[in-house]
């Protein structure tokens, strides 16, 4: 059975004054995709052609206009709003940005298991113990204020966030975008660690096609808010179909082989 | 001919009351004609580079020292400021990597360019033939770049414009004053591939009409291998390797190079997907708390006690490295 | 770190230790926060220290000088007033009277203020913007002419211009407290609660509100010297303070017949307004630019 199941989904930007009628302003989808448990779905484009308000769309932040998400074959809507917390969680592209400078990690960390789980006190504070582990870090790491973590270790806390409630897809707008080569290598993994132990699907916004093409087992490729073409990664790595596909490979070869001589 | 030659560049700052070496001796040779790509994480101090180079330092809380820095057999430390803004301004131009922020927003794209075009390089003339002269270089600029339809460009204003756009018209920018050397500050940072590739492209083919040379700082591998001509690594303010490319890339001898090529999957067509990458483990140390000797030394695989000692740059073949223990040495 | 550390130790001050530090820096603000340390010891303890009732009248000690004039006596340190009221107590319950007042306005005013400001930037569309507007163009008005307004309307009297400078000061924390959430609401960290399943309320509470407190203690400040401003000009005017109130305002207003014949009755309850207002506005700026130095070291 699929993890997840997304069907005809659709979004429409409007813009509504008060003496003018509504007008669209982007419109997204309909789009489709399925996703086993432990797969890799990659989404690349250019900027402004929806990735990040898919993703959006996917983790409830967007409510879709029409078409839906299934999710282990139960169609979600914002009456599952819990469950989908449980279940479907975002990485953001900023780790920086994602994280209170006020409260410590713990804090951070703990704020989702109050709101979302009957856990006690006791039970709470192993858990955040064990997923502080469970991405590379310290149990000491909880008394951690923002401002007193590198880069990497943003990104792990973020992991941490995403993962402590153990959810079953994880979403993440370009997770690896701003981090620097020995970081982000980490990083994926970290990643790919996690998701070959916990069977985490994960679906991810990318640039860096050298990336994509190790870490996903599917690709989705959009432009101006329609998915031109999908399939699995080496397919649409050596026969693209679409122009625009065709172009980004190309280039990204050329870049690869490309070397001064 | 040798352009900038800069050697033992040290700059010192003062965090907490205290003097850190935020540059330690760093080494930089560019030829003419060159493109020299200078590569370094976060935090390894490509950007202060940059700017001793141009003296956008101020001179309060910086101190600098170096054994030399001649611009064309020039001393750049020694000369006044003024001279120094003379030559900065003719002969080197900077492209800075987010162009939104380095543009005036209220004046329109047509008169910036125009500002920086160097009135003393265009042939004599009367004043009032100046502002024709002006126009006829402004399009050729921006013909030389790509941009077609300039008539309608020059008038807009920087936020009406799509970033990968902007970023052409910054090298349009930087080409005004015909330079000896650009200095692209990670131009290509948060560009999508197919973007990406054309500023790249049209840089190369800047430095093959024009012979200018380029220094581009990045730490984007891919982009950087397919246009350089050498290579310099950088790691926490010391220079880790230098030397040409291929070379390089071939047969590194620090183990930060090694670890740096490694980390880009697409160097490596042999890996199988969703093996794991091979990488440094920890991070990048902090001003506050950077380890003596060398830099690398709790990270490096291969580290061990004569590392806290830094090492001195040795030479083979024109390849420059710093280690007590390279790789690829048992063999040689 | 200048000394020597042997074991290289990471030290890492939370934002509010940072804060400290920052401000430690601004000596004259610390100068200024052991004035205003002073002024709530007084607050707290003038009963004790005082030598007198406020409002005893000695009726054969009138207009006695303060003790380093020749006519003055150990008695009265600072003299007395034309009733014959000492007047170092007058000047302690004074200051207990107007500072102690302040703050209490103050507090009240930040929970009524803070409230209707995070309502107005955690809500959307005309309602937010209805709050925002209207009292935006309240704020436009200065503090001290609306309060006037309002006594007019309710009445002279202290209690009443409480009332008064509270409604006065409201609009200044509700427009701070707006712009600092809808500025927030824009952040990923509270996209990332929200994703977490959080309500508004637990949004404000358990978020925001723990990045907010440095923000709202140097608005605190600034409402501080307002409202001590506000209060004492009042009194001054006799519309707040009434009788024989020991209010430093009033008792300007009071010293005021007597002025060319006893100076010191409006100089000392003005010096003693003037130091208040000094440290208040010292510790505020000291706080400002601490806080403006963090974010820019974080």
């Amino acid at each position: 059975m699929d993890l997840i199941n997304v069907e005809n989904i659709r979004f429409e930007d409007k813009i509504s004054r008060l003496f003018t009628p509504a007008r669209t302003v982007f419109s997204l989808g309909p789009v489709n995709f399925d996703l086993q448990a432990g797969e890799t779905l990659a989404i690349i484009g250019d900027n402004g052609s929806g990735k990040s308000l898919l993703a959006k769309l996917l983790v409830g932040l967007e409510t879709p206009s029409s078409g839906k998400i299934l999710l282990n074959g139960l169609a979600l809507s914002t009456a599952h709003h819990k469950q989908k917390c449980h279940d479907i969680r975002m990485i953001f592209q900023n780790s920086t940005g994602s994280l209170n400078p006020g409260i410590t990690v713990g804090a951070m960390l703990e704020e989702p298991l109050i709101l979302n789980t009957e856990l006690n006190v006791q039970e709470r504070l192993s858990k955040i113990d064990n997923t502080l582990r469970l991405v590379g870090l310290l149990d000491d790491h909880k008394f951690f204020y923002r401002h007193m973590l590198s880069d990497g270790q943003k990104q792990r806390v973020a992991l941490a966030k995403a993962l402590i409630l153990d959810p079953k897809v994880i979403v993440a707008d370009e997770p690896f975008a701003a981090l620097d080569p020995s970081v982000r290598s980490q990083t994926v993994n970290l990643l790919m660690g996690l998701q070959r132990d916990l069977g985490l699907g994960f679906i991810f916004i990318s640039h860096n096609l050298g990336i994509v093409r190790h870490v996903a087992d599917k690709i989705l490729v959009m432009e101006n808010g329609a998915v031109i073409e999908s399939g699995k990664t080496d397919v649409i790595f050596n026969w693209p179909k679409e122009d625009y596909t065709k172009r980004l490979i190309e280039t990204h070869q050329q870049l690869v082989n490309s070397q001064y001589n | 001919m040798i352009l900038l030659d800069v050697k033992n560049l040290t700059l010192e700052l003062e965090l907490a009351g205290e003097w850190v070496k935020a540059l330690d001796k760093i080494n930089l040779v560019i030829n003419q004609g060159q493109i020299h790509a200078l590569v370094g994480e976060s935090g390894s101090g490509k950007s202060l580079i940059v700017k001793a180079i141009v003296g956008a330092l101020p001179n309060k809380r910086w101190k600098i020292t170096a054994d030399r820095m001649n611009w064309r057999g020039q001393d750049l430390l020694s000369m006044s400021v003024q001279k120094r803004r003379e030559i900065v301004k003719s002969d080197i131009s900077v492209i800075f990597q987010n162009p939104i922020n380095s543009l005036d927003p209220l004046l329109n794209l047509g008169d910036q360019l125009k500002q920086s075009i160097n009135i003393a390089a265009l042939p004599k003339h009367l004043f009032w033939q100046r502002n024709q002269y002006k126009n006829r270089r402004v399009e050729e600029l921006l013909h030389r770049v790509g941009i077609k339809n300039h008539e309608r460009f020059l008038k807009t204003y920087p936020h009406q414009i799509p970033s990968n756009l902007l970023q052409k018209f910054m090298v349009a920018m930087a080409l005004a004053s015909d330079p000896k050397l650009i200095i692209a500050d990670d131009p290509t940072r948060g560009m999508e591939v197919t973007s990406k590739a054309q500023i790249l492209r049209l840089l190369s083919r800047v430095n093959q009409v024009k012979d200018t040379s380029i220094l581009f700082v990045s730490h984007d591998l891919l982009a950087i291998s397919s246009m350089s001509h050498c290579m310099t690594v950088l790691y926490s303010g010391q220079t880790v390797e230098t030397g040409e490319l291929q070379q390089l890339r071939k047969r590194a001898y620090h183990p930060y190079t090694q670890a740096l090529l490694d980390s880009a999957p697409s160097f490596r067509k042999d890996l199988p997907p969703k093996s794991p990458l091979t990488t440094l483990a920890g991070t990048i140390p902090t001003l506050h708390h950077l380890p003596i000797g060398c830099r690398l030394g709790p990270r490096c695989p291969r580290a061990r006690k004569e590392c806290v000692v830094t090492p001195s740059p040795r030479k083979i073949h024109g390849h420059y490295y710093s280690c007590h223990y390279p790789l690829h040495w048992a063999g040689r | 770190m200048a000394q020597f550390n042997l074991y290289q130790e990471e030290y890492h001050p939370s934002p509010w230790q940072y804060t400290w530090i920052a401000f430690k820096e601004n000596h004259i603000a610390v100068v200024g926060l052991f004035c205003l340390l002073f002024f709530v010891f007084i607050t707290l303890f003038s009963p004790i220290i005082a030598p007198f009732d406020p409002t005893y009248q000695t009726t054969g000690d009138l207009l006695i000088p303060p003790a380093w004039f020749d006519n003055g006596g150990i008695s009265h340190l600072l003299g007395t007033d034309a009733l014959g009221r000492d007047m170092l107590s007058r000047v302690l319950y004074g200051c207990r009277m107007t500072f102690g007042i302040s703050v209490l306005l103050v507090l009240l005013t930040m929970l009524i203020g803070v409230g209707i400001g995070a309502v107005a930037g955690m809500s959307k569309g005309f309602r937010s913007s209805f709050v925002n507007h209207t009292l935006d163009s309240i704020k436009a008005i200065p503090t001290l002419l609306i309060a006037i307004i309002i006594v007019a309307i309710l009445g002279t009297g202290l209690v009443n211009s409480m009332w008064a400078i509270m409604l006065a000061l409201i609009p200044q924390f509700v427009h701070q407290t707006r712009e600092f959430i809808s500025n927030e609401m824009q952040k990923e960290y509270v996209m990332a609660s929200k994703l977490d399943g959080a309500s508004n309320i637990q949004l404000f509470f358990r978020t925001i509100l723990p990045n907010m407190g440095e923000v709202l203690v140097v608005q605190c400040t600034l409402a501080l010297s307002i409202s001590v401003l506000d209060i004492s000009a009042l009194g001054f005017l006799n519309l707040g303070a009434q009788g024989s109130l020991p209010e430093l305002g009033h008792m300007l207003s009071e010293g005021i017949e007597v002025a060319y014949l006893a100076p010191w009755t409006i100089a000392i309850p003005g010096g003693a307004i003037f130091l208040m207002m000094i440290s208040i506005n010292l510790v505020g700026d000291g706080l400002r630019s601490a806080l403006r130095n963090r974010l820019l070291h974080s």
